[in-house]
C-alpha cells in the first residue's frame, strides 16, 4: 500500500513537472503537453528485449494507458536502420543514443533537446543529478543535449570463477607475478586461465590496452587518444611488450585470435572452462542465479549449475604501484524523436525511465547498468544472487568504484583509433608476424586519429 | 511491307513516326534499373567526393581525397592482392574439381545421383549456415588440428584462423568447398552437349582418357570455363560473406577484401560513407574493366556449323 502511494505521488510529480516543462521554449522542449495515455515506439540495440519488457511492465504499473513497443536491433543493424528511419520521418518516438563514436553528432539532430524538461523535473543543477559527465557525453558539438542518460557502464576489470580458484588452490592475482602463478595452478587442473578473444574487428582488445596502460601510466591512454601523447611513446611500447609477455607466459591463451571476445571468451567463461575473463559492469547481471543459468544455457551448457562469479580489479601488471583504474561513461541515453507524433507520451516514458527513482531502481536492480541518477542503488532484497554473502558486497564495492571513475571508456577515442589499437594487439599476439613491437606501435600511431571530443 | 509502314503512308502524306509500342513493356524494367540501380551508382559516385556520416550529419566536400586515401592505404592494396590470390586459387580448384567430377559423373559409376547431390549440396547452403562449422574445423582446437595430431603430424597444428599467414587460406578453402559444386554443375551440363561421335572417333584413333579430356573435352567446354572465370572474378571482387563470417578480415587485415573494407566503413560507429563510396566506385571500375576484357578476349570466333550428331547426353539417355 505504501509503495503504491509512493508510486502515485511520484507519478503525479512527474506528470506535473512534465506539464510545467511544456511551456518552455520550443528550441529545447516540445510544445506538447506530457501525456498519461498514448502509444510510443522505442528502438535500441540495448537493452535486450526481456530486460526492456521488464522496464515497460514496471512503467505500465504507474502509467497503464501508455503502450510502449520496444524493437531491439543488433548493434550494426541498429545503425543501418535508424538513419533512414529518422531521415524519412518514420522513425521511432524514442531511440537509443550512445556517447561513443560521435553518435550524438550523427543522430542528435533528430532529437528534441530535453534540457528544460530535465531542469523542470530535477532542478537547475539537473546535470549534476546524473552520473559524472553523463550529460556532457550525450551532448553534441553544438551544445545540444541529445538524450537523457539511462545508465552508465564501466570496464577495466576482470570477472573470476570462484569455484575454479578454489579447486585450483590459486590466489587472486594482484600483480604480474601472482597472475602467472595463478595461471600455472589453474592450468594444472585443466582449465583456461584467462578467456580472451581478440580476433576480427571487435574492439574489446582496446579495453585490455587501456587497463594495462593505466598500470603503466594512468594518464597516458586518454592523452594518446586525444592527441596529447603518441601511441608509440615509451608507455605505448611498454603496454604492447606487456601484452606480448602475457602471451608468452601463458596468461593470454594461444587461441586468442580465433574469434572475438563474443562468442569465444564469453562462452568459455560461461561454460566454466575458464577462470577469468575481462568484461565490464554489464557482466554483473550473470551473478544473478537466473541470469547465470540463461547465459550458461546460451553458451551451450545443457544442465547449468551457476557458479560464483566475482569482480576482480585488473592486476597491476606494470608493477609501478599505479594499480589499474576502471574507466567508464554513460552507456546510452534515450532520445525523443522531434518528428514524433506522440511526444507527450514519449516524454512521460523517458522522464520516468531516466529521472524517476522508480524507473532508475529498475535499472539498478537489473545489475547490468550503473543507474544514471545519483543515489540510486540496487535493492539487494530483490536481487537474487548465486551466493548473496560473497557476491553482494563485491558488486556493491564495484558499483561504488565505478561511480567514482574519472576516465572515459570510448567517448574520447575515435573509431579509427580503436581499430588501430585492435590491429596492433593482433599483430603482437600473432606468432606469424615478425614485426618489432616498436614498429607495431609506430603503425598504431600512424593509423590513429586523435579525438577532439571533450576538449 | 510492314503494317507500320502502311499506316505511315495512309496519313495524308504527313510523316508519322511509328508508335513506340514496346516502351510500355520496357518501362517497368527501365525505371527499376535506371531509377534504382543506376541512381544508386551515381549517388555513390557523388558521395565519394564527400565526408559524410549519413542522415542529417554535415557533408564536407573533399574532392579526390577519399580516392587518394584509398590508393595510399596499405590495407586497400593488400585487399586487392587477397582478391587476386583468392580468385586464382578458387578458379583453379573449381575448374579442376568441376571437370573431374563432371567427367566422372558422365562415366558409368554406381550411386551417381547420390554423388551429384553430395557435390552440389554445398552450393545451396548459405555461407552463414556453414560459417560456424568452418570455424570449428579451422580453430586451434578444431577438426583439422585434431586430424593432424591423429596422423602423427601434430607439429603442423596451428591456429589457422587466428594467424595472418593462414587466415586467407581458411577463407579460400571455405569458398572452394562451395565453388567445386557450382563448377561441376556447369561442366556437367556443358559436357552433355559434346558430340559423342567426336569422342568415339578419338578413341578409334587411339586417344586415352587424359588425351580426350585435354584435346576434346576441355576445348569444347571453353565457353563454360570463360563464364566461370568472369563469375569468379566478380565474386572475388565483391566477396564479403565468407571472410566476414569467418575472420572479419583479420587478424590485422590479413584476410581483408574490398567488400569487408566497405562494410567495415559503413557499419562502424564512425560511418565513413564517403570513403566507403569511393571504395565502391573503385570496385565498380575494376569489375567493369575486367568483365569487358574477359568478354572481349574470351569471345569465340564464329565457328563452322557443327555437324549434327549424338551428344554425350544423348548417348547416356540411349544407354539407360
Amino acid at each position: 500500500m505504501k509503495s503504491r502511494l509512493f508510486a502515485a505521488v511520484a507519478a503525479s510529480a512527474l506528470v506535473i513537472s512534465l506539464a510545467a516543462c511544456s511551456s518552455a521554449t520550443s528550441a529545447q522542449a516540445p510544445a506538447v503537453s506530457p501525456a498519461t495515455s498514448g502509444e510510443v515506439s522505442w528502438w535500441g540495440w540495448t537493452p535486450d528485449t526481456p530486460v526492456a519488457q521488464k522496464y515497460i511492465a514496471a512503467f505500465n504499473k504507474e502509467f497503464p494507458n501508455i503502450k510502449v513497443t520496444y524493437k531491439n536491433y543488433e548493434n550494426v543493424d541498429y545503425r543501418n536502420a535508424i538513419t533512414p528511419a529518422l531521415d524519412s520521418g518514420t522513425g521511432p518516438d524514442i531511440y537509443d543514443i550512445s556517447p561513443a563514436g560521435g553518435s550524438p553528432e550523427t543522430w542528435g539532430s533528430y532529437a528534441l533537446d530535453p534540457s528544460s524538461f530535465a531542469q523542470t523535473t530535477l532542478g537547475s543543477d539537473w546535470q549534476n543529478k546524473f552520473g559524472s559527465g553523463y550529460v556532457k557525453e550525450l551532448t553534441n558539438s553544438d551544445g545540444k543535449v541529445t538524450a537523457l542518460p539511462l545508465g552508465g557502464m564501466t570496464a577495466g576489470f576482470l570477472w573470476y570463477n570462484a569455484n575454479i580458484f578454489t579447486a585450483a588452490g590459486a590466489t587472486l592475482p594482484t600483480d604480474y607475478t601472482s597472475w602467472v602463478t595463478a595461471c600455472q595452478k589453474i592450468k594444472a587442473i585443466g582449465k583456461t586461465c584467462l578467456a580472451m578473444g581478440a580476433g576480427g574487428q571487435d574492439t574489446f582488445p582496446t579495453e585490455l590496452v587501456h587497463s594495462i596502460a593505466n598500470s603503466v601510466d594512468p594518464a597516458w591512454f586518454l592523452n594518446a587518444a586525444t592527441g596529447k601523447a603518441k601511441w608509440n611513446d615509451p608507455q605505448g611500447i611498454e603496454v604492447l611488450n606487456i601484452i606480448k609477455k602475457m602471451s608468452d607466459d601463458g596468461i593470454i591463451p594461444k587461441n586468442v585470435l580465433d574469434n572475438g571476445q563474443y562468442p569465444l571468451a564469453n562462452e568459455e567463461f560461461m561454460k566454466g572452462d575458464a577462470a577469468m575473463v575481462q568484461m565490464g559492469y554489464w557482466y554483473a547481471q550473470y551473478s544473478g542465479a537466473e541470469s547465470a543459468k540463461t547465459a550458461m544455457t546460451s553458451a551451450g551448457v545443457t544442465n547449468p549449475q551457476p557458479f560464483v562469479q566475482m569482480p576482480l580489479m585488473f592486476p597491476d601488471v606494470a608493477g609501478k604501484g599505479n594499480g589499474s583504474a576502471v574507466f567508464g561513461e554513460a552507456d546510452y541515453g534515450l532520445a525523443i524523436n522531434k518528428a514524433s507524433k506522440n511526444v507527450g507520451a514519449a516524454e512521460t516514458f523517458v522522464g520516468w525511465m531516466t529521472m524517476s527513482k522508480n524507473g532508475q531502481q529498475n535499472v539498478a536492480n537489473a545489475i547490468d547498468l550503473i543507474p544514471a541518477l545519483n543515489g540510486v542503488e540496487p535493492d539487494w532484497n530483490s536481487v537474487k544472487l548465486v551466493d548473496q554473502a560473497q557476491q553482494q558486497p563485491a558488486i556493491a564495492k564495484l558499483l561504488s568504484s565505478s561511480s567514482a571513475t574519472t576516465q572515459t571508456r570510448q567517448w574520447q577515442t575515435t573509431d579509427t583509433t580503436l581499430k588501430a589499437i585492435v590491429v596492433a594487439v593482433q599483430q603482437v599476439l600473432d606468432p606469424t608476424i615478425k614485426k618489432s613491437v616498436t614498429d607495431i606501435a609506430k603503425q598504431m600511431q600512424d593509423s590513429s586519429e586523435a579525438s577532439t571530443v571533450g576538449k | 511491307m510492314t503494317d507500320v509502314a502502311v499506316k505511315t503512308r495512309l496519313r495524308g502524306g504527313r510523316k508519322v513516326h511509328p508508335q513506340p509500342g514496346g516502351l510500355r513493356w520496357v518501362a517497368p524494367g527501365f525505371v527499376l534499373s535506371v531509377g534504382l540501380i543506376y541512381y544508386c551508382i551515381f549517388y555513390s559516385g557523388f558521395l565519394s567526393f564527400f565526408s559524410w556520416r549519413g542522415g542529417a550529419s554535415k557533408m564536407t566536400f573533399l574532392g579526390l581525397d577519399n580516392y587518394t586515401k584509398a590508393f595510399a592505404s596499405s590495407v586497400f592494396w593488400s585487399s586487392i592482392a587477397h582478391t587476386l590470390i583468392f580468385y586464382v586459387v578458387v578458379f583453379a580448384v573449381q575448374v579442376v574439381g568441376g571437370v573431374f567430377f563432371a567427367a566422372a559423373m558422365h562415366s558409368k559409376i554406381l550411386f551417381a545421383t547420390l554423388y551429384k547431390v553430395i557435390i552440389f549440396v554445398p552450393v545451396v547452403i548459405a555461407p552463414a549456415i556453414m560459417a560456424p562449422a568452418h570455424i570449428q574445423v579451422w580453430s586451434s582446437d578444431g577438426t583439422v588440428n585434431a586430424l593432424l595430431s591423429d596422423l602423427g603430424m601434430g607439429w603442423l597444428a596451428q591456429g589457422w584462423i587466428g594467424q595472418s599467414s593462414t587466415s586467407l587460406l581458411v577463407v579460400t578453402m571455405a569458398q572452394c568447398w562451395g565453388a567445386v559444386g557450382f563448377g561441376f554443375l556447369l561442366y556437367f551440363a556443358s559436357m552433355g552437349q559434346i558430340d559423342y561421335e567426336i569422342l568415339e572417333a578419338a578413341r578409334i584413333d587411339g586417344a586415352g582418357n587424359l588425351r580426350i579430356l585435354w584435346s576434346i573435352i576441355l576445348p569444347n567446354v571453353k565457353a563454360t570455363t570463360i563464364s566461370l572465370a568472369i563469375l569468379n572474378f566478380i565474386t572475388a571482387l565483391k566477396l564479403f560473406d565468407n571472410p566476414w563470417l569467418l575472420t572479419q578480415g583479420g587478424p590485422a587485415h590479413s584476410s581483408e577484401f574490398l567488400g569487408t573494407m566497405i562494410y567495415s566503413e559503413v557499419s562502424g560507429q564512425s560511418r565513413n560513407l564517403g570513403y566507403a563510396s569511393a571504395l565502391s566506385m573503385i570496385l565498380l571500375v575494376i569489375a567493369i574493366a575486367v568483365s569487358v576484357v574477359m568478354n572481349t578476349r574470351g569471345t569465340e570466333r564464329p565457328t563452322r556449323k557443327r555437324r549434327r550428331g549424338r551428344t554425350i547426353a544423348d548417348k547416356e539417355t540411349q544407354d539407360v
